[in-house]
């Protein structure tokens, strides 16, 4: 059993040793949206999930984000945000009928 | 105007937080629509097109702006959460957790998918967005919402790739931060 732990501890310190730390992951993590990372460093960022489940879910969870952003638009009737004051909508229709004739 | 007015300004507003410049791009959005009304031809819904014709302004205004002002900012959130990461030893650089600190990212509802139907998610996504600094989310909405390429990004708002990765990165890492504490850690 104790051979067992010990082994686990030492393939954790190697993997460790050979990726990224999660500070490092974090970052890679984003910038893997922006370009694809290199097929060397896809295994290490993998390899270094087997051994943390934090960076397994900043991953999943930035996806999530990147997934949800687009849909803000759908959402902005819903927002506490305040439409155009009955001055600003006057001063709009007034510019329009001046541009217009 | 009487239709769409209102969420074309919404729209302007969440992205340039001024209200006054946002009426002036609903008003030239209006225009433009007036112009060239004989090349809609109900190609696609009427608030899609005007949509279209408000991005484009706001993107003329960042592209203008630029020139003189710059949109690079590196001073946000500049420690990246180091407060979260073990400072030294064997597994320095790692996510905290030890006795009674668990400071990595912690697990999310089973189904965070389900959040995009709530109107309080939303909410509580529009403030954490609102917490950054205007050009940082002027970048993360370009991109992230927008889904423009980096590359023209960059180019409409002349800063340079790796700072806008940076930015990008400092974005994505406190919008997640603010989420996980204002929506999924209050719905376990």
């Amino acid at each position: 059993m104790r051979l067992l732990e010990s082994l686990k501890l030492r393939s954790v310190i190697w993997v460790w040793n050979h990726t990224p730390n999660c500070a490092e992951m974090s970052r890679l993590t984003s910038l893997s949206f922006e370009q694809p990372p290199s097929l060397a460093l896809r295994l290490k960022m993998r390899l270094h999930h087997f051994i943390c489940v934090w960076c397994q879910r900043y991953e999943r969870q930035l996806k999530f984000l990147h997934r949800a952003s687009p849909h803000t638009h759908d959402h902005l009737d819903q927002l506490a945000v305040r439409g155009l004051s009955t001055e600003a909508r006057q001063r709009l229709v007034q510019r329009l009928r001046d541009a217009n004739h | 105007m009487e239709k769409h007015g209102d969420y074309l300004f919404k729209f302007a507003l969440v992205r340039l937080r001024d209200s006054a410049m946002a009426e002036d791009m609903v008003q030239e959005t209006f225009l433009a629509a007036l112009k060239g009304g004989d090349k809609f031809a109900g190609r696609s819904a009427e608030k899609s097109w005007l949509v279209g014709i408000l991005k484009h302004k706001i993107l003329d205004h960042y592209r203008k702006a630029s020139r003189e002002t710059s949109f690079t900012d590196l001073e946000f959130y500049s420690d990246e959460e180091s407060d979260r990461f073990t400072p030294d030893g064997l597994f320095k650089g790692g996510w905290i957790h030890d006795a009674g600190r668990e400071l990595g990212p912690m697990e999310w509802s089973s189904d965070p998918g389900a959040s995009l139907d709530s109107q309080a998610f939303w909410k509580a996504f529009h403030e954490c967005s609102n917490k950054m600094p205007r050009n940082v989310a002027t970048v993360f909405t370009m991109r992230e919402v927008d889904g423009i390429e980096s590359k023209d990004i960059c180019r409409t708002l002349n800063i340079t790739e790796s700072n806008l990765w940076v930015m990008l990165h400092r974005a994505r890492m406190a919008l997640r931060r603010c989420l996980e504490t204002s929506w999924f850690g209050k719905q376990v």
